[in-house]
């Protein structure tokens, strides 16, 4: 793995001083993603060694930042102009539902709103999380897809997530995800995330963890 | 305390500036609700942009009742009971589509979707006595105001317009921000399951007391991240002496007016992504109307509530779907606004400015009302209050004839159980012509 995610120096602080702008979400952004609904629907092929090393390495360490809480770390994985989507669909693709720029979703963050939901997160006074969530991220089946966008490395898998809230049963959540990778200076970042669970339609009893 | 809850009298558990815990945790009161409440009053089902066609229908329930809403070939809205008249079986098992007729999957009995029986499969199986007109689907009364389609067994209720009184006024001015324009939802919903009685959603939908201490999180957030000035500050510090106040709208409806408490929409909004693309596009393409434009892309500043399943927030519909005692559904139907003098990148912001709220919001409010259920089930607690401003001296008579009050006026609570003791006791109006 050619990043260093665990490194400290990545604090709350360095997220309350990041981008408060919201700039490259527009037209142009909308039509990647909805060309990366098309391309996630394609034939994948298992990991090399290589890829491995690389995608998969960093997924399953995406997975162990979050079960750790350790979400500023975590939103060091992602690059400068990165989305965190969640539809609120199932069957996806569908060209008109799966579609964020007509439809509301369940989570839709670029990176400000991505650092938002950590400062909230952090609060310490947000009542859907005291107490916290803790969760069990596991994921299987990486496959890599092809993708017409030069530079870009997308990876898809399968996952199961559960998260126990202290009073609460405890919640299974299963389906697939899309990572979209991009070098940044040098760096594998991920640039896109896309969660797309089973039971994306129905009512759910408090998603304010990251899956 | 016991409750005779075969009794139709409830009037001990609903005092001045309090009411009993039980009617919060009371199966048997729940049954009774959902029966005379929901279908015993204009209750919403669903708007009419859900569906939009001839033919189209959706499928709904009213408090446990599975109903059909459709629209008829000459654009006429019909409630249905979703049950076939043969053996009960439901008849329409999809979320929304387009039919003229629903078939029974158990026999293939057909109904019109105006809810004639069409058609009975091997018909000479059944004697002379066999009438088909009397088998229809069970039907409600329905009306529908600026695309809002309301069903009830009641038949003695006014038209809607009359019954939604002073709402109906304060809808149009939600509809009409961007005059002209035309409401869609069909554009997703955020829908969330709570642990907790239908009843403590809508006691909060018009509680102006809450926000700066149930979204400490959000308020907290904001003002770390961006200082002062953006989304809510409004809710900050003595609200009492802020410019926002609570209604009476009349038959259980409530109304939190914020409006005055913003000066510019757009620039006092919440954070966006897409932000300032499209804040430029839209500038570009309507020049003098863009600053109008960009504020109906914020929330409306008005919580307009209609009992008891209906709540109109900021840019969304919320619709109450009772579970059980203790366990809810709040579906929040995003909208769009379709106008030809609107560029739809107002709609692009739009879809990411409903998210924010669901996000930084309702969560930390839901898990207050789980925790109200949790406390409520104490039996040696007994009453929860509701009297705060009910002897300030505060209220008086304003907007539109409107029994008004400063935000903190528990006034809503006092109108929601007014309307609720005068359903719960008229009876089981059940009745699906």
């Amino acid at each position: 793995m050619n990043t260093d995610p665990m490194q400290d120096g990545f604090t709350l602080e360095d997220i309350l001083r990041d981008t408060l702008e919201s700039t490259y979400i527009d037209d142009a952004y909308y039509a990647k993603l909805r060309n990366d609904m098309q391309e996630w629907e394609g034939c994948g092929t298992v990991l090399n060694n290589e890829e491995r090393h690389a995608y998969e390495s960093l997924i399953l360490h995406e997975n162990w930042l979050l079960d750790r809480r350790a979400f500023e770390k975590w939103y060091q994985l992602y690059s400068r102009e990165c989305v965190y989507w969640v539809p609120a669909v199932g069957d996806l693709p569908d060209a008109e539902r799966a579609d964020p720029q007509r439809q509301v979703t369940i989570a839709f963050d670029d990176r400000r709103r991505l650092g938002d939901r950590i400062v909230w997160l952090r609060t310490g006074v947000a009542y859907s999380q005291l107490p916290p969530s803790y969760t069990s991220h596991v994921s299987t089946a990486f496959v890599r897809l092809p993708s017409e966008n030069a530079g870009e490395v997308k990876i898809r898998s399968q996952f199961l997530i559960q998260e126990m809230r202290a009073g609460h049963e405890i919640q299974t959540f299963s389906g697939w995800m899309g990572h979209v990778f991009i070098k940044e200076d040098g760096v594998t970042k991920i640039a896109r995330k896309v969660v797309c669970l089973l039971d994306a339609p129905r009512n759910h009893h408090n998603l304010t963890f990251l899956l | 305390m016991s409750i005779q809850t075969s009794s139709p009298h409830f009037d001990h558990l609903i005092e001045a500036g309090r009411v009993h815990r039980t009617l919060y945790t009371d199966g048997d009161i729940f049954d009774l609700e959902m029966s005379r409440i929901f279908g015993g009053t204009w209750t919403f089902l669903a708007h009419a942009s859900e569906l939009p066609k001839p033919n189209d229908f959706v499928r709904k329930r009213l408090g446990k009742r599975p109903v059909i809403v459709t629209r008829d070939r000459d654009g006429n809205f019909h409630g249905l009971l979703n049950r076939c008249t043969h053996r009960g079986a439901t008849i329409c098992r999809h979320d929304e589509g387009n039919a003229r007729r629903f078939t029974c999957p158990y026999h293939n009995w057909s109904f019109t979707n105006t809810g004639d029986l069409a058609a009975v499969p091997i018909e000479d199986g059944y004697g002379p006595a066999f009438d088909k007109q009397e088998l229809g689907l069970g039907k409600l009364r329905v009306e529908s105001y600026r695309g809002f389609i309301f069903g009830t067994f009641n038949t003695e209720l006014p038209d809607l317009k009359t019954h939604l009184g002073p709402s109906a006024a304060l809808l149009d001015e939600w509809l009409d921000r961007w005059p002209g324009a035309e409401l869609q939802l069909r554009r997703g919903q955020t829908k969330f399951s709570c642990a907790g009685n239908w009843k403590l959603i809508y006691d909060n939908a018009a509680d102006g007391y809450h926000p700066g201490y149930s979204h400490a999180s959000l308020l907290r957030m904001r003002k770390d991240r961006y200082g002062g000035g953006v989304d809510m500050q409004w809710a900050l510090g003595n609200v009492d002496e802020g410019l926002q106040t609570v209604s009476d709208c009349g038959n259980g409806g409530t109304f939190i007016d914020q409006r005055a408490e913003i000066k510019r929409f757009w620039d006092q909004s919440a954070p966006m992504p897409g932000e300032s693309a499209y804040e430029r596009v839209i500038k570009e393409k309507l020049g003098d109307k863009a600053d109008a434009a960009l504020d109906v892309v914020m929330g409306s500043g008005m919580n307009l509530n209609i009992f008891p399943n209906l709540l109109i927030i900021g840019n969304q519909i919320q619709v109450i779907e009772p579970q059980s005692v203790n366990k809810t559904h709040i579906n929040w139907y995003a909208t769009a606004l379709v106008a030809d003098d609107l560029p739809d990148e107002v709609n692009s912001l739009r879809m990411r400015l409903q998210e924010d709220f669901p996000s930084f919001g309702e969560p930390d409010d839901l898990a207050n009302f789980e925790e109200c259920q949790i406390g409520l089930e104490i039996e040696e607690v007994e009453w929860v209050q509701t009297g705060r401003h009910l002897d300030t001296g505060k209220e008086y008579i304003g907007a539109k004839g409107m029994l008004s009050g400063p935000v903190s006026d528990e006034l809503p609570l006092r109108v929601f159980w007014k309307e609720w003791l005068k359903r719960i006791e008229q009876g089981n109006l059940g009745v699906a012509k």
